[in-house]
Formats: structure tokens, sequence, C-alpha cells
């Protein structure tokens, strides 16, 4: 695949932490630029692992992951922090604010670790969380807000450095129906504006707007690159 | 968002625990403040008072301690041991003035002060008096005060006093000389003598040289004339100096314990922040944060605590000092911090010194958790519950 933005090339990971788990095992992955992909797969089989690798939160045992021309299983740690600053957003399950910061501050922070300055911070993180429909919450700390408005305040924070690629693990994991629903939208409007979106996913709600669905079972990859027009009860964006 | 506003919503999340380790290190650092302006200002009043002696040599009885070297400089009474026999002898002595005291004490409305017997002429052209009222006359019924008994106890030429029950008038008060020969009572040498049953004994003789390079040859000379003890001004200070700081090195070590001890809290306090916060260290890498800025964001928070517990320990100290003096001058080696102007109420040096050494001592502290904090993998700390 010529477009693809990541690929990774025979990716293993094994945790050896008094016993040895092999939590992923050769896995050969190329994810479309502008694209929806969703990675499914049962609890603890490598689907988190596999995402946490391609973001470079996590280093390979072996094999080689590569963000366009970059192969981050081969760059200091340094470095790749500045790529996940810049070129990629994380969500997670449970949302993972900082409890102490507004939601403002929440997504400031992202901008202050890459360098923004102050008042560029304070006008594109209100613009984004207006954009997710929290224009209201500026203030509020996160234990103010419902699971679904975290949610939100997190996808702004992960859009705070305008990155390529939003990685997101298990984003309705901890969602009510509704909430899930507003969260579908939002993913949907972020993919329109051009940036690839790879989602570690049980929902078939979820997946059910990805262009792409790659399974996980026991660390393999058991199928991948289905496109989503082939799958049936698939609906379009 | 800045870093330091960053810092400072997580130094106060948990507001007892930010109470007790701020408390910790500013009670280290005001028991240092504390020692420190007590002892500059033990040491200041030293100096001052080695100033108001005025003399190059002062000659003491053979085997006099620290204390009494200690007296002479503050007045303090002094037991007699000098022999008038010897006082004349060295008085012979060619290129050299001396000048005998007898230290004692009496006691105006059941108040102590000092009473110090002196050579009249001689102790007024040394010291270069100055009568503010009345005249100066020293007899066997006369004495003079300095203007800081007067104002104290509201006395003027023409009153009279009781010493050891005999009575004498106040011929004349001293004009201000603003140190302590304005707090004593100034008596003829051989009528003190007598009143104090003493015999023909001086306490100690304060002694000026005309030629101030040939110091150590008047040493020789004194001690091949009489059985005394002779120190230079500059020998008699270093001595008191010596071990007044030697004293004040055992409380320094005293200090260096309780700081000591706020260290470990500050270790205990960040450490339990780093495990509490592991999530948050992780969700921080996640976003771009690099392993240094991990580790400045720990170390700048052990900072501000050192920061804001010197800030609090810097005014405690003095303000402790101010209000400790009076009570540790009730002690007799330290009577010079029972006057106020000697505690220092504030020192630029003092402040600054405690605070870096603050933010230096609190800053090491947080080193081990701040490297500990970066060394966690992002997925490891994410992934913790």
């Amino acid at each position: 695949m010529n477009n693809a933005i990541i690929r990774s090339e025979k990716l293993t990971r094994i945790y050896d932490k008094g016993f040895r788990t092999l939590a992923l095992q050769e896995v050969d992955l190329q994810i479309p630029r502008g694209s929806i992909t969703c990675i499914m797969g049962p609890s603890g089989h490598g689907k988190s692992t596999l995402l946490h690798l391609l973001g470079g939160l996590d280093r390979p045992s072996s094999g080689k992951v590569f963000l366009d021309d970059i192969e981050l299983t081969a760059i200091t740690a340094d470095r790749l922090a500045e790529i996940r600053s810049r070129k990629i957003g994380f969500v997670f399950q449970f949302f993972n604010l900082l409890p102490v910061l507004t939601a403002l501050e929440n997504v400031q922070v992202a901008m202050m670790l890459a360098g923004t300055g102050k008042k560029e911070q304070a006008e594109r993180a209100t613009e984004l969380l207006k954009l997710v429909g929290l224009a209201d919450k500026l203030q509020a700390k996160p234990n103010q807000l419902s699971g679904g408005q975290r949610q939100r305040v997190a996808i702004a924070r992960a859009l705070a450095n305008d990155p390529e690629i939003l990685l997101m693990d298990e984003p309705s994991g901890n969602l009510d129906s509704r909430s899930e629903e507003e969260l579908l939208e939002q993913i949907g409007k972020v993919n329109e504006r051009g940036k690839t979106v790879v989602i570690v996913t049980h929902s078939e709600t979820v997946a059910a707007m990805a262009q792409q669905i790659v399974s996980i079972r026991d660390g393999r990859l058991v199928s991948g690159g289905a496109n989503r027009a082939e799958r049936p009860g698939g609906k379009s964006l | 968002m800045d870093y330091f506003k960053l810092t400072w919503k997580n130094i106060i999340r948990r507001k007892s625990r930010f109470f007790f380790t701020l408390s910790a290190i500013a009670v280290g650092i005001a028991s240092l403040v504390t020692l420190l302006s007590l002892g500059s200002g033990l040491e200041t009043e030293i100096r001052k008072q080695a100033d108001v002696l005025g003399a190059n040599l002062v000659v003491t009885p053979r085997g006099w301690c620290a204390y009494e070297q200690i007296s002479v400089l503050t007045g303090e009474s002094l037991p007699e041991a000098i022999p008038n026999t010897d006082v004349e002898k060295i008085t012979a002595i060619k290129g050299l003035t001396a000048f005998p005291y007898l230290t004692q004490r009496t006691a105006l409305r059941n108040q102590p002060v000092p009473l110090i017997g002196i050579l009249p002429t001689r102790m007024k052209q040394f010291k270069n008096w100055r009568v503010d009222r009345g005249r100066y006359l020293l007899d066997g019924a006369n004495v003079v005060i300095g203007s800081g008994i007067a104002g104290q106890f509201k006395l003027k030429p023409g009153d009279e006093l009781r010493v050891r029950g005999q009575k004498f008038s106040i011929s004349g008060i001293l004009q201000e000389v603003g140190n302590r020969d304005d707090l004593a009572i100034y008596m003829n040498l051989a009528t003190a003598q007598k009143l104090y049953a003493v015999g023909d004994k001086v306490s100690f003789i304060a002694v000026k040289v005309d030629d101030i390079t040939r110091i150590d040859q008047y040493i020789l000379e004194i001690q091949a004339v009489a059985n005394v003890a002779v120190s230079s001004d500059k020998q008699l200070l270093k001595s008191v100096l010596a071990i007044v700081g030697s004293v004040g090195s055992a409380l320094k070590l005293v200090a260096a314990v309780a700081i000591l001890a706020a260290f470990f809290g500050i270790v205990n306090t960040m450490m339990t922040a780093i495990y509490e916060r592991r999530r948050e260290i992780g969700i921080l890498q996640a976003i771009g944060a690099k392993k240094r800025t991990i580790f400045s964001l720990f170390l700048w928070e052990s900072a501000c605590y050192g920061l804001l517990g010197g800030i609090v320990g810097v005014v405690a100290g003095f303000v402790f000092s101010y209000f400790a003096a009076p009570y540790i001058g009730q002690n007799e080696f330290t009577a010079f911090l029972g006057s106020e102007q000697s505690v220092q109420l504030f020192s630029a040096g003092i402040t600054l010194k405690s605070l870096v050494f603050s933010v230096l001592v609190s800053a090491l502290a947080g080193v081990y958790p701040a490297r500990q904090a970066c060394k966690l993998s992002p997925v490891e700390a994410i992934s913790y519950e």
C-alpha cells in the first residue's frame, strides 16, 4: 500500500516480568493515510499493545514501525517524544485527563509540551473545545464533567498540536450509547479534516464507521485490510 | 499554561501534605536562621565591645578562663586578682599607659548595674569622655554615671545612691557614647577597693602603647615585671570569637539535623507524589513530554518546597530570634544579647544564604524521586491503576 502513513514489519512484543508473555507476534500492518482503521479482537490478545507500538509509546522486542519514512523503533526517546507531541494524538479508554487542571488547561498542556506560546495555547484550546461542543465547560475540572464530556476533552487534547494521526484505545469503553454516538460524530469530523484515525475497540458501532478492520487473536493478525465497503451491514459515513 | 503553573497546581493538590512538608523545611530553616542571627549578633556585639575597650593590650591574672575573657569585653563583674604593685610596675614601663579596672556590681532599685572602679583623670583622657550634666568628680563621696543609667533610673547630678550601705552623690552624668560605657557607675578606684574589701587589687588592666609596632616587645616587658597574662586586643578578640564560634558550630549542627529530617521528609513526599501520579506521568509522556521534562517538573516541585519553606523559615527564624534573645541573654555568657540592638531583625546575607541553602537542599532531595519518575515507561505508567 503506497499511501500508508504507518506500517509495521514483523512486529513482536514479549513481556518478561518473571514469566514470558508473547503479546504480539510478527505483525505486518499498513494504515492508509486519511483512513479510519479499527483494531478488533478479544480482550488480552494484543490490540492495545499493537496500538502502543504504532504510536511509539512502547518499544517492540523485535520488528519495525515506520511513520511515513521515520523508523520509530530506531530513534531516541527524546525524538520519539517529539513525534508523539507533534504527529500523534492519543485518546484512552479512561480519558486520562490531568485531574488538577481544567478542561482548557488539559488541552493547553499538550501545546505547552510542544513549545507553543501561552496566547496561542489559549486561543487554540478554546477553539478545539468549541469544536467538540464544550464551549461552556472551559473552566470545568475533569470531575465536574460526564464521561462523554471528558472523552471530548481528551479528543480536543489529542488534536491540540494538529497531529496527522489519532490513536484511540477503547474510546467508547466507558461511555453510554448516547455519548458513544457523540464520540462517533467527533471521530467522523476529525477524519473529514484529513486525519488518520486508528481505533482499538470492541464496539461494532464504532467498527461500522471504519474503512479498514484489523483483527487480532493471540497476538497474531488474523485478518487485516478488509475494506469497509466489503463488510456486510456496514454503513458509510 | 506554563511549567510553573503546572508545578504549583501539583504542589497544592494535597493541601495537608503540602502544609506538613513545608512545615518540616520551615522548621529546619527557622532554626538555622535563628542560630545565624543570634550568632551574628553575638559576634557583632563582641567586636563592638572590643572597640569600646580601646586598649592595645589587656593584662589579666594568669589562668583566667574564656568566660572571664569575655567579661573583660562585656564589663561584667570580675574577680580581683592583680595587686596595685603590679599595676605600678606596669605603669612604670616606658612607652605605655595602664588603665586598671575593678569591675563589680551594685544595685539600683533592686536592679543590678555594673560599678567600675577607675583612675578618674587617666580614664577620662583614655576614653575621651565628656560630661553632659554636672561635673566630673570622683572621690570618697562622689561618683559619675553613664547616660544610659541616668535615663533608665531618672537620675540627675546631686541625686544620691547607696553602694554597700554607703551614700554617694552623683557629681555628673557622662555624654552618651552609644556603648556599654553608658550603662555603668564609675567610682574612684581606691574607694571601690575599700568598699568591696578587695585590698589593693584590680580585676584587669587595659594598656595603651605608644608604638604599635613594638607590641610583642611590650608583652615581654610586662611579663618580665609581673606575674600576669597579657593578650593583645586582637588576640583577645580572636580567642573570644573562637569560643563563640565553636558554640555556634555545635548549635548549627542541631539545625543541620533538623534540615536533614526535612530533607528526608521531602524525599518521602516526592516519592509518594510519584507513586500517586504514575498514571499522570504516563499521560504527560504520551502527549509528548520528554524524560528530562518529567525530571525537571519533579525537581522544580521539590525546589518550590524549599523556596516556600525557606521564606516561611527565614521569617519565623528572625521573629523567633527577636523574642528569644532576651531569654538567651539571661545567661551571663551570652549577656550581650540582652540588648535588643545586638539581635539582627533582618539580615540580607542570612536571608539570601538560608533561601539558597533551602532551595538547594530541597532540590537535592528531589533528585532521586525525579529520576525514578523519568525512568517510568509511558505504557507502564498509563496502565497503572
